[in-house]
């Protein structure tokens, strides 16, 4: 069993969701498996060379990664109920409206 | 034979958590790659870690069903079986090279004396402290930004 190769298959799984899908909580979820797929490394490799500094590492970044989480789930609820919606398109075609009218308003 | 089982897990809950649409369950297939990831740990003698998993998957997995069942629209049509288990057969797929192949790892010439305690507090003490404040930051901060909000409203 390779985890290197693992964690590679997991990295890919992640970053097919960031790339394929709208809705930003799954895009979140997409984020969580990719930083998993990178810390597993940390740890796995750290234990078969019998190193603990890898795990300390793998700490420091469970740490960061909450709260990429924390912030990016404070920012979802933020953009959720000023626009009523999650999904990228949507809120790319709000975007460019708003824009459309405040270029209108400025000529 | 238990690692392999176990990576099995771990490869379908990650494709199902991307493939389905409804939140709730996405969420629910990435706590099982949480718990999977856990026990890989532990059985990778990283106990610490597969604890501070666990902890901070719990966490992280109870705020994510909340916010998948709030803020998520509902998907259009539902996901038929015969999709899923196509998603399993990919993932199973996928899984292929990572039981069959192997990525040779030469070991950097570093002494390995090192224990957990020491590598935490001795090496790493001022990051450990660092990431406290990091984190009390952005819990004051969240805070600070849903509240104003719930403030305007009013």
């Amino acid at each position: 069993m390779d985890y290197i190769i693992l964690s590679v298959t997991l990295l890919a799984i992640g970053i097919y969701g960031l790339l394929t899908k709208r809705q930003l909580v799954k895009v979140l979820i997409s984020i969580e498996l990719i930083a998993m797929a990178a810390s597993m490394n940390f740890v796995l490799l750290a234990s078969s060379l019998d190193r603990a500094l890898g795990e300390t590492f793998l700490i420091l970044a469970f740490s960061t990664d909450t709260c990429v989480t924390a912030i990016v789930l404070g920012l979802l609820v933020i953009v959720s109920k000023k626009y009523g919606t999650c999904d990228i398109r949507k809120l790319a075609e709000i975007e460019q409206t708003e824009k459309g009218v405040y270029e209108e308003n400025k000529s | 034979m238990i690692v392999e089982l176990i990576a099995v897990g771990l490869v379908v809950s990650a494709c199902l958590a991307v493939y389905l649409d409804e939140a709730v369950y996405s969420v629910a297939s990435l706590a099982c790659v949480f718990v999977l990831m856990a026990i890989l740990y532990a059985l990778s003698d990283a106990t610490f870690v597969a604890v501070f998993q666990l902890a901070v998957g719990a966490g992280t997995l109870a705020v994510l069903f909340l916010a998948g069942e709030m803020l998520s629209e509902k998907p259009s049509r539902e996901k038929s079986f015969r999709n899923m288990f196509l998603v399993a057969v990919v993932a199973l797929l996928l899984l292929l090279p990572s039981v069959f192949l192997s990525v040779a790892v030469t070991p950097a010439n570093v002494s390995s004396s090192v224990s957990f305690g020491q590598a935490i507090w001795d090496l790493r003490a001022i990051d450990v402290v660092l990431q406290g404040l990091v984190i009390m930051t952005v819990a004051i901060g969240i805070a600070i930004v849903l509240f104003e909000r719930k403030e305007g409203k009013s």
